[in-house]
């Protein structure tokens, strides 16, 4: 399946991907073989697709779903050991003008 | 050029539960950044959601509250797009099958703002932008919300401010949300356009609006822009806008150009959830008496429909009044006793709101009952509240037993000769037909009797002295 460099680039923009001009080729290659496998799915439930199961065959009541009490969350040391932060604050470079 | 403006909502409100939505932590406002944080809602690969019963609950009660059919089969989905606030770079909401669809709200008017659904969803984090940094909180990151999206029923500036006020009430008594615009449990994003000779204009959306009176002010301001361009031959352009507070202006956020494409798809770490029919009835049955509810019983009660409106405005009052109908308070003195003397202690809508008394309501009840049973007139339980309202206290601290032996019709008639007696001149103005000089024997009444007497009888013995 045919993927526009379009589209690709629209796809990049939208997850914050930067590719280079031949980078964006490369990764269009992939990109079909990607697509080609799930159009292989489609294929092959053509016409028939009782067997297939839906995003409602596993269900939750609502008697089990979760009970609200809050629990101990983490403390602020983990949670920022990741990332870049500064005064408790998780930092990026500045996102707005 | 006939225009008629044409406006939506979109309404955010957080849900008031004790923990977030897919995870335990609290949920609690104003916590150091990033404490109410774990691998769940900072999008740790490998963790995994685990949905809140009572969020299903809250907006089932706010959609049964709206008029809204609430879906007994309904599941998340995944709204993608890349942006700080979200470390997963999805929030997960709903798309397809929100929990509540086809509601209304009805105004005073009696014209219905129609509910087109109630989804819920995730709250992202709060960003802060200084200098060359954007710094980031994930607390509020997986906060319940619920998206109240309107119908574009709302055809003025006047309308939108009722619609607002009357949702945030409506919350607020089903005691899912404080919806408190200023700290931003309640947000609206506002769409905007102007209709021509019935045919639609094209829309501007205001985003992110916390004050009522500034969504007023930011409709008649985008209304005007749009109508400017339209009557100047041009074409009003698709838009995201940011109403900013102090030009009292909107400026463009994003054209249409850069919108975003979400690419929704079913949330596969999320289990379709079904809502057994016994179990919306049972939320319907234990829902709390909403505002219009509310009014008409206070209506029944004889209550000015003015008093019942400045009542029903303040959920905290309302739980106030009806704890003192319940220790047997007449509803009539003590709706003008709260309306009155108390709203003039609590300037603020804020200080109505939270409606904080330094005396219970069994206390004031116990004030209204007097006046109900002429022990004491309205004027001294005006008095003796007010001062209860600056030192708090109890009733018996301010009215004695003796205070309240009332006053004998003997006592009454000797009162009242005394009152003419010291007053002469009244009395022959009163003789030559000047009707209106009897109350001057009534201050002279108050005065001998601490404002005890029951002047309406002082009235029928100084008329029948007087006519003698
Ligand atoms: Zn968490």
């Amino acid at each position: 399946m045919a993927i526009e460099k379009q589209q690709l680039e629209h796809l990049a923009r939208l997850a914050n991907l930067e590719f280079g001009g031949e980078e964006l080729e490369k990764f269009k290659e992939g990109f079909e073989e990607m697509v080609a496998f799930c159009d292989g799915i489609n294929h092959a439930v053509a016409g028939d697709t009782s067997s297939i199961r839906g995003v409602d065959s596993r269900t939750i009541d609502f008697e089990d779903l979760r009970e609200d009490t809050a629990q101990p969350s983490l403390a602020a040391e983990k949670v920022l050991s990741n990332g870049q932060s500064s005064n408790g604050y998780f930092t990026v470079r500045r996102v707005v003008k | 050029m006939n225009y008629r403006l044409v406006s939506g909502f979109e309404t955010h409100v957080e849900l008031a539960t004790a923990s977030k939505i897919f995870c335990g932590c609290s949920t609690k406002f104003g916590a150091k950044p990033n404490t109410h944080c774990c691998p769940v809602c900072t999008g740790q690969p490998g963790s995994l959601p685990v949905l809140n019963k009572k969020v299903v609950e809250y907006a089932i009660r706010a959609g049964l509250a709206t008029h809204c059919t609430i879906n007994a089969v309904t599941h998340l989905d995944r709204k993608n797009y890349s942006y700080p606030d979200l470390p997963k770079a999805y929030q997960i909401s709903q798309y397809d099958r929100p929990l509540c669809e086809h509601g209304y709200i009805e105004l005073d008017s009696g014209k219905r703002i129609g509910i087109t659904r109630i989804h819920i969803e995730e709250d992202a984090g709060k960003l802060v932008h200084e200098r060359g940094f954007t710094y980031i909180d994930y607390n509020r990151g997986g906060v319940p919300l619920i998206e109240i999206v309107s119908e574009p029923d709302i055809s003025s500036p006047e309308e939108a401010r009722e619609y607002v006020e009357k949702l945030q009430l409506i919350m607020r008594y089903i005691g899912v949300s404080d919806c408190k615009m200023q700290e931003g449990s309640m947000r609206c994003d506002v769409n905007v356009s102007l209709s021509q000779d019935g045919v639609m204009g094209t829309r501007t959306e205001i985003k992110n609006m916390n004050s009522v009176t500034f969504i007023e002010r930011a409709i008649i301001y985008e209304a005007a822009r749009q109508r400017e361009i339209l009557e100047g031959g041009g074409r009003v352009e698709q838009a995201t806008l940011r109403f900013d507070e102090a030009t009292g202006e909107t400026y463009v956020m994003r054209t249409k150009e850069d919108a975003q494409d979400y690419r929704y798809f079913p949330e596969p770490d999320l289990l379709t959830v079904v809502i057994p029919q016994e179990k919306i009835d049972e939320i319907a049955a234990h829902m709390s008496e909403l505002p219009v509810q509310k009014r008409a019983r206070y209506l029944s009660l004889g209550i000015s429909a003015q008093n019942a409106n400045l009542l029903c405005r303040y959920r905290a009052v309302c739980d106030f009044f009806d704890a003192c109908l319940k220790a047997d308070a007449g509803a009539r003195h003590a709706a003008n006793l709260i309306v009155g003397t108390i709203y003039a202690a609590l300037p603020t809508e804020e200080d109505k709101e939270a409606f904080a008394l330094p005396f219970a309501a069994e206390e004031f009840a116990k004030l209204v009952k007097y006046v109900d049973g002429g022990k004491i007139n309205f004027t001294l339980a005006q008095i003796t509240l007010s001062e209860m309202l600056k030192k708090g206290g109890a009733v018996s601290d301010y009215i004695k037993e003796e205070d309240l032996a009332g006053i004998s019709a003997g006592e009454l008639e000797s009162l009242c000769i005394q009152a003419v007696a010291a007053n002469p001149a009244a009395a022959a103005d009163y003789r030559a037909g000047k009707h209106k000089a009897i109350g001057s024997f009534f201050g002279y009444i108050k005065r001998a009797t601490g404002g005890r007497a029951d002047i309406k009888a002082a009235e029928q013995v100084l008329k029948r002295l007087l006519s003698d």
